[in-house]
């Protein structure tokens, strides 16, 4: 399987993106989905998802809760707080500034 | 926190393992082999470890975490060397709970706000040092009633004036319900006293102006905060109690607040009265409306935005006008030439005044000084204590940093052990300051237990002490610290233990142990200048034979008795009653015996037309017996005796000062003088002349005396003296005895021998000679540590070196000699070094010194020697040790 780089920058996105998405998520979930959408291009690293989980518990963007799996393991639930819908919003047309103006680079023969 | 930290990394292990466990179980659903799906799970996941530190430092928690590792490290390394540990702790100890002991008595002698509403706003006219009534004209410290209410009407500068006596009285009265008369301190005070001050009660009200408006009208008091909790048990029905005191029944109309302790540092009374009441309370002065009546110490508070200079110049303006016109002032030629050159002085009220703090201020600045020096001694000794450590070690610094150690990481561990050193050492030093300044207090108050001191360790006070660990630890700990890291790694894994840098840090040390050697000497020179002074003072004839005498307070005018006939009545009747007991050999009543106060007026002398001002002698009525009791000599005439009755011609005893600066011509026996005014001049006989006594303290100038006889002199004698042979606890309990078989109700007080009253008016000298000495020796001990422990160093060094020698024949003496020779030189520089400070130090406290020079060479080279031979000691042990070195062993030390 060749699976691409994330673009620096963007793992907050994706997260904040899959969060928003569904109620609430374990971490191995959001890495899946993540996966799924990207229809496996795009490859968490699981060294890179739970520090950044860590980052955003800090800075309120995400709240975290101890659950049960279907399978009955204990599992940190994350869910997206307010501030963290904000924060999509911002990342989100950051993003997209970045993209049309690579595209505009790009595109300009 | 460290929990917390556990915690985290608890749950985030438990979180990444059902991860890996997810993927695993995702990749045998997929079809890959069960070990190879574990083996990509682990591998995809990484470092577990390095993933859990960036987690972690995500929550900026490493330093928490290195913070308590280090501590851990720290708390095991100093019990690894107890001994080591125990005397850095000690010297902390001491060092810090010296200097808190002491600044918080200073702090409460000299320097706390009163507790009151703008302290800074407080003036007090004089220098609230005199105490007393004075009839003296005109008198810039001590005021009467009516000028008081003059100035408070008249002035422009204060928003108020109050007044207060400038005594305390000390009564016994009875507290409604309780049969037993008790001791009071009563503080009489103008009714403007508690509105100026802003003082609230805690409970009811405190006194006002309508208190004090009219004479005997308003049987009022407030009672303090500590007599309400020790006398009444902090009952709530106070306010319902009655006080009865004399004859006069007051009601307790307040509780004062508990920070409130008066005006007078030393001085906390129990109760305050109003000043319209004064007569009513024993001894019944009676100077309310009396102009000449002097006695009050006047106090205002500023109005806003007047300055100190304007409320000067207005209030030496009113001083001479209310002066010219008071009622009941004797303007005569001479007065109001003195009123012309007399000033007011006004002095800031902000941290009250004191008696207390004139007579202490300057020894207690002294043993900050001498506990300031002690604390640099103990610091020298912990940074000898930590150089040593991390020279010790060098090798083990050395072999974590080349394990990756962080150079930052390895010096916040070495200032952090340091740091737990003092901050261990700053507790056990706030534990030792608490016991040491309650005990400080009583040696200063020493057994006048009315007065008290408001010490207390403050807040203020323990970050101080916090502080000066703190910067202790910081300071001594960073230079071994940065040593210890910035030598050559490979030149450190090499040298082996204990040999790295050995140059620099012996030269530290040594630096370290000269100067305690000079500090010590210093402070035992010191220690030696006041235990000297304190040994003549108490050799200084008093003029008295203050042994085998018992004295006793009565106090007759709250049993009731007035100054009449019945008194004098009640006097004989005891001394007759106190003779006839067997071990008894004479008694007496006076108004005075030593340091307790004076009584004096100006004198005149018959065939001379002015008086005396220039002269002041010292009054006391006294027994017929009050010589003998005393054992004091009689020069010439005769003392009273039974021929010397109300009725009979007026005679006083004087003494030789009195008799030479008095009556200079011929014998003043048969010559006449008087008291207070010049028809007086020929009131009174001198019938004999006695040797001078000490009237206040040891080292005063010999001062004119008086004595008359009771008998002719009615008045309250608070003082009782009985020369006795035996034992002295069974004499005390049966004078008690005899005089409550005279009269039941008679209150007894103060209860002590003559020589334990003279020691107790050397209490700063004694303060002084104790303290000093024991910081004196405290340093040497210190010192000695110190010595012993760079002596250790060196020997350990040099162990080979020794081996060397030994083995190439030197004797053990000769290494004896060698190491104790090395100590000496240290000594000789330290003292070389020491005794021009020493003499310059001396020179500074020459005037507290009593009959011995600044540079007494008894005490210079007794402290010279004492420190010598301690330090001979200090350095003889590691010396033996060295000399004990089986040379073999010692070529093989590496």
């Amino acid at each position: 399987m060749n699976r691409e780089e994330l673009l620096p920058g963007t793992l907050h996105l994706l997260i904040l993106k899959t969060l928003a998405r569904n109620q609430q998520m374990h971490g191995y979930e959001i890495a899946r989905s993540i996966q799924q959408f990207s229809q496996d291009v795009l490859q968490v690293e699981e060294g890179s998802l739970y520090p950044a989980l860590q980052r955003m518990l800090i800075k309120g963007w995400v709240k975290a809760e101890w659950g049960v799996t279907a399978e009955n393991r204990r599992a940190r639930y994350y869910r997206l707080t307010a501030a963290g819908r904000k924060q999509l919003e911002v990342e989100k047309a950051q993003f997209d500034r970045v993209i049309q103006a690579i595209a505009r680079v790009i595109q300009t023969a | 926190m460290l929990v917390r930290g556990e915690v985290f990394a608890r749950e985030l292990e438990e979180e990444m393992r059902l991860h890996k466990d997810l993927k695993e179980q995702e990749l045998v659903a997929d079809g890959v082999d069960a070990s190879e799906a574990r083996y990509a799970a682990n591998r995809q996941f990484g470092n577990a470890m390095n993933l859990r530190e960036r987690g972690s430092q995500a929550w900026g928690w490493e330093w928490i975490e290195h913070f308590m590792q280090d501590v851990n490290y720290g708390v095991r390394g100093m019990l690894r060397s107890p001994g080591t540990t125990l005397v850095a702790l000690l010297s902390l100890a001491l060092g810090i709970g010296a200097n808190t002991a002491i600044f918080s008595l200073t702090d409460a002698v000299m320097l706390k706000s009163l507790p009151v509403k703008d302290p800074a706003g407080l003036v007090l006219f004089g220098s609230g040092l005199d105490q007393g009534i004075s009839d003296g004209f005109p008198n810039p410290e001590l005021y009467s009633y009516p000028f008081y209410r003059e100035m408070q009407k008249r002035n422009q500068v204060f928003s108020d004036v109050a007044a207060s006596f400038s005594m305390i009285d000390h009564v016994h009265g009875f507290i409604e319900g309780r049969s037993d008369a008790e001791a009071m301190n009563i503080q009489l005070v103008s009714g403007t006293y508690f509105p100026m001050l802003g003082v609230q009660a805690e409970a009811g009200r405190m006194l006002s102006e309508e208190d004090d408006r009219k004479k005997g009208e308003r049987a009022v008091a407030v009672v303090s905060y500590a007599w309400w909790t020790h006398s009444l048990a902090r009952d709530p029905s106070v306010l319902n109690k009655k006080l009865t005191i004399g004859p006069t029944v007051f009601s307790i109309v307040g509780v004062a607040p508990p920070e409130f302790f008066g005006t007078k540092v030393g001085e906390a009374p129990d109760i305050w009265i109003p000043l319209a009441m004064q007569k009513e309370i024993p001894p019944g002065w009676d100077g309310y409306q009396d102009s000449m009546f002097e006695s009050l110490h006047l106090m205002a508070r500023l109005k806003p935005g007047v300055t100190m200079t304007e409320a000067n110049a207005d209030s030496n303006l009113l001083f001479q006008e209310i002066l010219h016109g008071l009622p009941g002032v004797p303007l005569n030629q001479e007065n109001l030439q003195e009123l012309d050159k007399t000033r007011v002085e006004l002095n800031s009220m902000a941290t009250g005044f004191s008696r207390l703090r004139y007579e202490f201020s300057e020894p207690l600045k002294i043993l900050m000084g001498v506990v300031g020096l002690v604390l640099l001694i103990a610091c020298a000794n912990i940074a000898n204590l930590l150089l040593a450590r991390s020279t010790a070690r060098a090798r083990e610094l050395a072999v974590r940093q080349a394990l990756g150690a962080g150079r930052s990481r390895l010096i916040r561990q070495l200032l952090t052990e340091s740091l737990v050193l003092a901050l261990a050492g700053g507790a056990l030093g706030v534990a030792f300051a608490a016991w040491a300044s309650h005990l400080l207090s009583r040696m200063v108050l020493d057994g006048r237990d009315a007065l008290q001191l408001n010490v207390g360790v403050d807040m203020r006070l323990l970050l101080f002490t916090l502080g000066v660990s703190v910067a202790t630890a910081l300071l001594f700990g960073t230079i071994p610290a940065f040593r210890a890291t910035t030598q050559t790694l490979a030149n450190s894994l090499k040298e082996g233990r204990g040999q790295s840098n050995a140059p620099a840090k012996g030269r530290l040390a040594t630096a370290l142990v000269v100067s305690q050697v000079a500090l010590s000497l210093v402070l035992l020179v010191v220690a030696g200048l006041f235990v000297r002074s304190l040994v003549n003072l108490t050799k200084v004839d008093t003029g008295f034979n203050r042994e085998n005498v018992i004295r006793l307070g009565i106090d007759a005018s709250s049993a009731g008795y007035k100054e009449d006939t019945r008194l004098a009545d009640l006097y004989r009747r005891i001394e007759e009653r106190i003779n006839a007991l067997p071990g008894v050999q004479v008694s007496s009543f006076s108004i005075f015996v030593f340091n307790e106060g004076t009584w004096n007026n100006s004198i005149w002398v018959q065939g001379y037309l002015s008086g005396h001002r220039d002269v002041t002698v010292f009054h006391n009525a006294v027994g017929s017996d009050y010589f003998a009791a005393m054992g004091i000599p009689l020069l010439a005439g005769r003392t009273f005796g039974p021929q010397d009755t109300a009725t009979s011609p007026k005679v006083g005893v004087i003494g030789e000062t009195m008799a030479r600066t008095l009556f200079p011509r011929g014998s003043p026996i048969g010559q006449r003088y008087g008291h207070g005014a010049p028809e007086h001049s020929s009131d009174i006989e001198v019938i004999g002349v006695v040797k001078d006594v000490k009237y206040w303290s040891l080292d005063e100038n010999p001062k004119a005396g008086d004595y008359l006889p009771y008998a002719q002199n009615v008045r309250y004698l608070k003082d009782f003296e009985v020369r006795y042979v035996g034992d002295t606890g069974a004499m005390i309990s049966a004078i008690q005895q005899t005089i409550h078989e005279v009269d039941r109700t008679l209150p007894i007080s103060d209860v002590m021998t003559l020589d334990e009253q003279v020691a107790r008016s050397v209490t700063n000298q004694r303060l002084l000679a104790q303290l000093s000495t024991f910081f004196g020796l405290l340093a040497i001990f210190l010192s000695c540590v110190g010595i012993y422990g760079l002596m250790s160093y060196v020997v350990t060094r040099r162990t080979n070196e020794i081996g060397i020698h030994m083995a190439l024949g030197a004797d053990r003496g000769k290494v004896v000699r060698m190491v104790v020779s090395g100590a000496m030189l240290q000594i000789a520089v330290g003292l070389l070094i020491g005794i021009p400070v020493a003499l310059a130090g001396g020179r500074a406290l020459a005037h507290q010194l009593f009959g011995v020079k600044s540079y007494d060479p008894a005490v210079l080279s007794a402290a010279a020697g004492l420190l010598v031979i301690s330090a001979l000691v200090a350095g003889l042990v590691p010396a033996m040790r060295a000399a004990s070195i089986d040379p073999m062993k010692a070529l093989r030390t590496e």
